[in-house]
């Protein structure tokens, strides 16, 4: 399972980015075609094993479930509340 | 709890990264102080916009851009908080870039958001353009004894002695304009004044979030961040006493 950008719902601000290269997992990336957005690469994004990017996104429902679509901004419980 | 600041922190307060190192000290900064000046201010909030809703003229919402446009006037953004970025030594510069580049972006929009009071009062027909504004003084004046917390930084000049400015004060503007679209929603001008500040306020909260959740891991980073917060509520919210910086 991995993340994607709701393009109508993302500001842009690069919390997602920082905080993802913070943790050296590097999955948030800029893509440079067509419109320099904020993208997450699915092969290297570790969600649901890491939720960090969701605890810092100001931008609700910018990101989502790529499998389901199901929004995860701000992160529902499942995602950081243990158990 | 009020139910606006309810919602503000199970949506944005209380999530929390699993790991995060300074996660703890932030969440217990939050019980023990923040929670308490958050619900002070939007309580008063609320009262003076319902206060306000009791006038048959709309003088309040006039008042409330120029305010607005005194706090986050181009000219003020961008004077002060520039000096802001000054808070990071040259020495030091890499190791916060990204906050350095977070400060940029935060000085865009709070221009911006000097541009939609002054959207406000243009389209209600209370100013004629932009350049009237200079002439008038509740456009360019605050309360505070230095505009946009200026006063912290040069005592506070921790890199992330900001964080707490971020978080504390930045949640309060969330909380206001919360308040603002909730309680004043029929009027498009007064909405379009807010909805864009609602998304960047956050952003700037979600700035002091991340700053004390991976980077306020030592007593001494957390001094920091107390000292100003201390200053910030006694400021801003009438809380304690105005610690004295350095002092332990």
């Amino acid at each position: 399972m991995s993340l994607k950008v709701d393009h109508a719902r993302c500001t842009q601000c690069r919390m997602c980015y920082i905080v993802c290269r913070e943790l050296d997992i590097n999955a948030v990336y800029v893509a440079l075609d067509p419109l320099h957005r904020i993208e997450i690469d699915l092969n290297a994004c570790t969600y649901p094993g890491c939720t960090a990017c969701l605890m810092y996104c100001p931008a609700e429902g910018s990101i989502v479930e790529a499998a389901t679509g199901r929004s995860v901004v701000p992160p529902p419980p499942d995602a950081w509340q243990a158990g | 709890m009020n139910p606006i600041l309810e919602e503000f922190c199970d949506k944005w307060v209380w999530p929390t990264m699993p790991g995060a190192p300074g996660a703890e000290f932030r969440l217990k900064l939050t019980r023990d102080k923040c929670l308490q000046g958050w619900d002070a201010l939007l309580t008063r909030t609320i009262r003076d916009i319902e206060e306000e809703l009791q006038n048959n003229d709309e003088e309040w919402k006039k008042q409330h851009a120029l305010r607005g446009y005194a706090a986050e006037g181009v000219h003020m953004s961008i004077k002060q908080m520039s000096a802001q970025l000054l808070s990071v030594d040259i020495g030091e510069q890499e190791n916060y870039i990204d906050l350095q580049r977070m400060r940029a972006r935060q000085i865009w929009d709070e221009c911006k958001h000097s541009k939609l009071h002054a959207d406000v009062l243009l389209g209600k027909g209370w100013v004629k353009d932009e350049r009237e504004l200079m002439q008038i003084t509740e456009a360019n004046i605050q309360p505070l004894p230095a505009y946009f917390g200026l006063s912290m930084m040069f005592p506070h000049i921790h890199p992330l002695a900001r964080a707490a400015q971020n978080y504390y004060t930045e949640a309060n503007a969330c909380l206001g304009i919360m308040a603002y679209i909730k309680l004043c929603g029929d009027d498009p001008l007064v909405v379009h004044e807010h909805l864009s500040q609602r998304d960047e306020e956050l952003m700037h909260f979600m700035e002091g979030k991340y700053q004390l959740d991976f980077y306020c891991t030592t007593p001494e980073a957390q001094h920091h961040v107390e000292e100003a917060l201390g200053y910030l509520l006694h400021q801003l919210g009438g809380f304690g006493r105005s610690p004295q910086p350095g002092g332990r």
